[in-house]
């Protein structure tokens, strides 16, 4: 399928992986390193800005569960922002906005993590 | 002379020499000697066919032996210093032992005879060998027709040896000159073209050089003890001065040959090692491209480059940066550790950049430091690209020693070596690449097959119900599971599911759902509780990032209602008087949460079903079909059709949505599995009813628009 790509940002704290292109089976373990590399640095505050997501599929989905117990063991958390409606509904069908705070922007997601 | 005979039997030319050897005894021991000119003749033509039948003999030998032309040329010394030792020593004895030669030679005793005999044929196979040897190297030489130059000299060479017996007069003797002219110029054309020293290493070519100026000289040597009045020149007479003559000329013709291949040789010296190292290059190219095509595993290929770029370049140290994945490793190290290569790797890096590289560069590490802040052992790097499909996938790095310093040739050969280990490299991941597709593929079959068996074969049959159901499988198998289960009281229960990933691991997550689903509806009434119990055994198998989304209900015929709880299934559709109603319950998806907050919110939605009421279920396969324009199907789109198939019956309405599925998305490949599942409510109805229900319905829609 489509190309996918992400970069890390770290904002203080906080550090952001920013979603580009298709999000499925095959390119899911491009975006699993991007998680390894922030547990094994100790960096547990992470924001995912969906922003120029195009498309996630259900293995995509299975990423964000796959870390999301032990960041939340080491207390921290990801947060998700900038959802396109269509990505939002993949999120929502499957019960997501129950297990993960989404957010509108990426400066709401930030500042939730720096009030708590 | 034309060696016609020398492909019949050695066994023949070896009766027949020794027939003409007991010839020459029994004319020299019986008849003795006679100043006739039938005498003389006869005791040439012996001796002719002595030599030649021996000449024969040798070629069909040296034939058979794959002799090495510095081995050849070493006898020809051993022979020559033999030679010498033999007239030495004739003269020696004949001088101090013999007071009157010549007596002896005009009343020859039996004793001296057999000597004389035994000497001349000495002397025969002296020069026969010589000749052998020679015309083997003029033949290495590989010009054309070689074998006709050679001959035409040895005839000139035979011309001149019966010249001087039998034109002795002095009028005459211009015959004699005129052939040895001929001769002597017929060797030196003969003696220029040496070609095959070319292939000698440079350790060969001094070797040659000295055993060459030994040859030339011994030759000199014995062709001076052999002229003038010594006992050799007489005894070799006393036979035929034409014998005498010929092993004269053959030792000119070896100090001719031998002084200009000393020269030849000398003058080879200077380009010897250039040759050599050019001449490893084509037997390591040749070597290489044979493994290419033969060898298949990456990492042999990788020593194999590193080890000939050593040897080829005259290296301290080789080896392969290679950039696997993200990280940069080495490979194949040539006299340099790990550890070493690894620090240099880093520095390699530092300062080239690895994507970009295009051709062969050298890197000064002069002014680099070790760990223990001492300078690098390595003073020189050179480090060209490997590259694959286009991109730099590594580098073939060649390090030198201080003092040492890369040649033009050097940085040559390492780039032939990088290009060829691109090649090579390339024809491995393409290989791979091939295994790799071949083994999913297969392992692709086996995840259909499995799908194949889990998937239910018909759908069941009940009178007020109609079922409908289509599966379409995707190349990979995307993980659609749906069944039905024929409960009691007239109750049917019905999953439609979609495990996350694809392939063989959704397929064997599919399995497992459906011996889930097939056990829970029997011990449970309400989907809810299925459910809730399918994300209990979900959630401890399977692993944190696979989850299957499914929607489970219950027809109740009897009571005529349908039952349907959701845990992070696509909605599902009941089209009612020409409306679509999403039935979405809340509930999330099976395996991703702990049961208690699963449970929390889990809801179940319960509805009495009315005459014609249509229940669809499908899988994201549908809604997210995409067309060459990446645009999805979509849900509207999906709800407009079903809309329009109002009146059709279920098996109709199916068959008109993947009509339209295919259709949208008839330029783009499936990328996931397609399910799609249809109940209708009510009696099954004639035709011509259902042509009358479909006004009612029409007029009903009416009303409710």
């Amino acid at each position: 399928m489509a190309e996918f790509n992400t970069s890390v940002l770290d904002k203080g704290e906080i550090s952001v992986i920013n979603l580009k292109g298709y999000l499925d089976a095959h390119t899911a373990p491009k975006l699993e390193n991007n998680f390894t590399q922030l547990i094994d640095q100790k960096r547990f505050n992470i924001v995912v800005n969906f922003e120029e997501l195009a498309y996630i599929s259900s293995a995509g989905l299975g990423v964000f569960m796959a870390y999301i117990e032990k960041i939340r063991e080491n207390h921290g958390d990801i947060k998700l922002s900038n959802m396109s409606e269509k990505v939002y509904n993949i999120f929502d069908l499957l019960g997501f906005p129950l297990l993960y705070e989404i957010y509108k922007t990426e400066d709401e997601a930030v500042k939730k993590f720096v009030g708590e | 002379m034309k060696l016609k005979f020398s492909n019949s039997p050695v066994g023949t030319h070896v009766k027949l020499f020794t027939a003409a050897v007991i010839t020459l005894f029994f004319v020299r021991l019986i008849i003795g000697r006679s100043d006739s000119l039938l005498f003389e003749i006869l005791l040439v033509v012996i001796l002719f066919f002595i030599s030649f039948f021996l000449l024969l003999m040798l070629i069909n030998y040296q034939r058979r032996q794959a002799t090495v032309p510095l081995s050849l040329v070493m006898n020809l010394g051993i022979l020559n210093a033999v030679a010498f030792l033999v007239i030495t020593f004739a003269h020696v004895i004949t001088s101090s032992l013999l007071d009157n030669v010549n007596q002896m030679i005009r009343d020859p005793g039996l004793v001296y005879n057999i000597v004389s005999i035994l000497y001349v044929l000495i002397f025969i196979g002296y020069f026969s060998y010589v000749l052998i040897v020679l015309r083997h190297l003029f033949i290495l030489n590989q010009i054309k027709n070689a074998k006709i130059y050679f001959n035409t000299m040895v005839l000139f060479f035979i011309m001149a040896a019966l010249a001087s017996q039998f034109f002795i007069s002095e009028n005459l003797s211009f015959i004699e000159n005129t052939f040895l002219i001929v001769s002597v110029l017929l060797m030196i054309f003969n003696s220029v073209r040496i070609s095959w020293i070319a292939f000698l290493s440079k350790k060969e070519k001094f070797y040659l050089l000295i055993l060459s100026v030994v040859i030339s000289i011994l030759f000199a040597v014995n062709l001076g003890n052999t002229s003038g009045d010594g006992i050799h020149n007489q005894v070799l007479n006393s036979f035929s001065p034409s014998i005498n003559s010929f092993t004269t000329t053959v030792m000119l013709y070896g100090a001719i040959y031998f002084f200009v291949l000393f020269f030849t040789t000398l003058f080879h010296l200077p380009t010897a090692e250039a040759y050599d190292r050019k001449a490893q290059e084509v037997s390591s190219l040749q070597y290489f491209s044979k493994l290419i095509t033969e060898v298949l595993d990456f990492n042999v290929l990788a020593e194999t480059v590193t080890d000939i770029t050593v040897k080829v370049s005259h290296s301290n140290a080789a080896w392969i940066l290679w950039r696997d994945s993200e990280q940069f490793v080495t490979l194949a190290n040539k006299n340099i550790g790990y550890v070493d290569s690894e620090e240099l790797n880093k520095i390699i890096l530092n300062k080239i950049n690895f994507e970009k590289i295009t051709s062969t560069s050298t890197i000064s590490l002069s002014d680099e430091r070790d760990r223990e802040g001492k300078p690098t052992i390595f003073e020189l790097l050179s480090v060209s690209p490997i590259r694959s499909q286009g991109v730099v996938k590594g580098l073939l790095v060649a390090a030198k020693i201080e003092g040492r310093l890369f040649t033009k040739d050097d940085l040559s050969a390492i780039e032939t070596f990088s290009d060829y280990a691109s090649v090579a490299i390339e024809n491995a991941q393409l290989l791979e690449e091939s295994i790799e597709k071949e083994r999913l593929e297969k392992e692709l079959d086996v995840a259909r097959e499995i799908q194949k068996k889990i998937l239910p074969d018909r759908e069941p049959a009940y009178d007020k119900l109609q079922i409908s159901s289509v599966f379409i499988p995707a190349f990979e198998v995307g993980g659609d599971y749906y069944d039905f289960f024929e409960l009691e009281d007239k109750k049917l229960g019905f999953v439609i599911a979609d495990v996350s990933g694809k392939g063989i691991s959704a397929a064997f997550v599919m399995a497992e759902v459906k011996g889930i689903f097939e056990s829970l509806s029997k011990t449970f009434e309400k989907p809810k509780d299925i459910l809730i119990s399918a994300n209990e055994i979900l959630k401890s198998t399977l692993d944190r990032k696979t989850f299957v989304s499914a929607a489970f209900g219950i027809i109740d015929l009897e009571k005529e209602n349908l039952c349907i709880a959701r845990a992070g299934h696509c909605p599902v559709l009941l089209l009612r008087d020409k409306k679509t109603i999403q039935i979405k319950p809340s509930g999330i998806g099976l395996g991703l949460i702990e049961t208690e907050y699963f449970t929390e919110n889990m809801e179940e939605f319960k509805i009495d079903l009315k005459n014609n009421d249509t229940i669809i279920l499908y899988t994201d396969g549908i809604t997210e079909a995409k067309n060459d324009k990446l645009e999805d199907f979509g849900e509207a789109y999906f709800k407009d059709i079903i809309l329009e198939g109002s009146d059709n019956t279920a098996l109709e309405l199916t068959n008109k949505i993947i009509k339209e599925v295919t259709l949208f998305s008839q330029n783009y490949s499936q990328y996931d599995d397609i399910t799609l599942v249809i109940f209708k409510f009510g009696f099954r109805q004639s035709a011509k009813d259902g042509q009358d229900k479909q006004k009612i319905s029409a007029e009903d829609g009416l009303a409710y628009g």
